[in-house]
């Protein structure tokens, strides 16, 4: 009785394996007839969604044509890595404080967004980059506000 | 002076007849044939590798990529020949050299059409695995030689799978070869005329390209060589045109083992509309494609699965088959 038994489980065994190995075959047929989904990258570039998190940069608005920061400090308070470094200046008494440098060190960085989050001005954003390779790990400091005037 | 007229010529001619001629030109068809069909072969493997992947493989090289292969040849020519220091220089020098040996013997008694064979032979079917074994003898000088535990590791990986996968592939050929009476290639394959083996002979079939897959060192089976536990094996000392020799070894056993899968079961050179050669090349690439699409379809066994499968399931099925093919040509 028992003997017979195993003899049932050493079948059922080998069926069940044979129809679950056809199944992955069967299952990569039609991956490798289905289209690719990968770009040749130097050649063709993928857009990122707008989801994307790259390192933040700000928005140049159409009214002033440039950033509308403040120079008021609260993305540098909040940041919990301490990467962002905020300096302005008043042209005359009585203006506006202007942001004119705004360095970031976004190997540091790591996309929380509270910066985005707090700015009262509401003028900073993640860009879409994503490809970041450098020779130095000083040219990930970068001038916000020089790199809004260098790309319109 | 016409060299015909030469006595010892004339003797040779005498003693092989039309023999010698079949030989020569069979081997140097052979030499071209071989190192172009693994080129082929490789680039194959890789496309089919990244479309199953979902990725297009080699797209530099020429269009698509065709020539990606001929220059992984040529920078593997350019390489140096490493000798490690503290290996046994003489058989690691001659392991790549003896692996291809039954690369190209193996090609002797196939019949690719009815005018197609080099020599036809009693014991074509033997001679093929006869000269199969002496790969593996190669492989542990290969593994012996370099001085290195995970080389070693793969050879003796690859002699106990080797041995433990040639007896389903040997009982699963005898089932064959009891229902046509010989071990020459053409009779098999006329024999076939009609009805092809693989409908009388399903398990033998499947197990026969199960174990070859195994034989061949090839994906799931592939522990000889498996890269993420033993660097790349038996091979991990060999560098330049010493390794690739053994990879060329490796395709062009594949070959050999789908050629004979097609003599066997697949009916040889017969189908309808074309030349017979036409067909043997058609089944010999599809079953290769086919080795292909299992490779990158399975994950690895581990070595305890390996020898169960063999030992619990290919050997016992196979000898059922073949009792039960004994019993119903006895019975007819």
């Amino acid at each position: 009785m028992k003997t017979s038994n195993g003899f049932i489980l050493y079948i059922q065994e080998i069926l069940t394996g044979a129809k679950s190995l056809a199944v992955g075959l069967w299952i990569t047929l039609k991956r490798l007839f289905s289209p690719i989904v990968t770009v040749q990258y130097p050649r063709k570039k993928l857009t990122m969604t707008p989801n994307f998190r790259g390192h933040i940069e700000a928005i140049r608005f159409d009214d002033t044509k440039t950033h509308h920061c403040v120079a008021c400090g609260l993305c540098a308070r909040i940041c919990p890595s301490h990467v962002i470094k905020v300096q302005g200046e008043k042209t005359k008494a009585g203006d506006k404080k202007i942001g004119r440098h705004y360095v970031i060190d976004f190997s540091k960085c790591s996309h929380c967004g509270l910066c985005v989050d707090v700015c009262p001005e509401q003028t900073l954003k993640f860009s879409r980059e994503y490809e970041l390779v450098y020779y130095s790990r000083w040219d990930t400091v970068i001038d916000l506000m020089q790199r809004l005037e260098e790309r319109p | 002076m016409n060299i015909t007229q030469l006595p010892y010529i004339k003797d040779i001619f005498a003693f092989m007849g039309s023999d010698l001629m079949a030989a020569v030109i069979g081997l140097l068809i052979i030499a071209v044939f071989v190192p172009l069909n693994v080129a082929f072969l490789v680039l194959v493997e890789r496309k089919v590798a990244g479309h199953i992947q979902l990725r297009p493989g080699p797209m530099e090289v020429g269009p698509h990529g065709i020539l990606q292969t001929l220059i992984d040849a040529v920078k593997l020519l350019g390489k140096e020949m490493v000798t490690p220091g503290m290996t046994d220089k003489v058989l690691f020098f001659l392991a790549p050299i003896l692996v291809v040996v039954p690369a190209f013997v193996g090609w002797v008694p196939i019949s690719f059409s009815p005018i197609m064979q080099i020599r036809e032979m009693n014991v074509g079917v033997l001679l093929i695995f006869s000269f199969s074994s002496i790969s593996i003898l190669s492989i542990l000088m290969a593994g012996w030689s370099s001085n290195n535990k995970y080389s070693l590791i793969g050879a003796v990986r690859a002699v106990a799978q080797n041995v433990a996968y040639e007896i389903p592939l040997l009982l699963s050929t005898m089932s064959v070869i009891i229902m046509t009476n010989t071990f020459r290639m053409s009779e098999i394959v006329n024999a076939q005329s009609s009805v092809w083996h693989i409908l009388y002979q399903p398990v033998a079939a499947i197990i026969f390209i199960i174990a070859t897959t195994a034989e061949c060192n090839r994906a799931p089976f592939d522990l000889v060589e498996a890269e993420s536990e033993l660097v790349s094996g038996f091979h991990t000392e060999y560098t330049g045109m010493r390794f690739s020799l053994f990879f060329l070894a490796e395709y062009t056993n594949m070959v050999i083992a789908a050629s004979m899968a097609t003599v066997l079961f697949l009916g040889g050179w017969f189908g309808p509309f074309f030349p017979g050669l036409i067909w043997f090349v058609i089944k010999v690439y599809f079953l290769i494609f086919v080795v292909m699409w299992v490779r990158w379809t399975y994950p690895r066994l581990r070595f305890d699965q390996l020898m169960n499968f063999a030992w619990k399931v290919l050997i016992p099925i196979a000898l059922v088959n073949l009792l039960i093919t004994a019993i119903v040509l006895k019975v007819i």
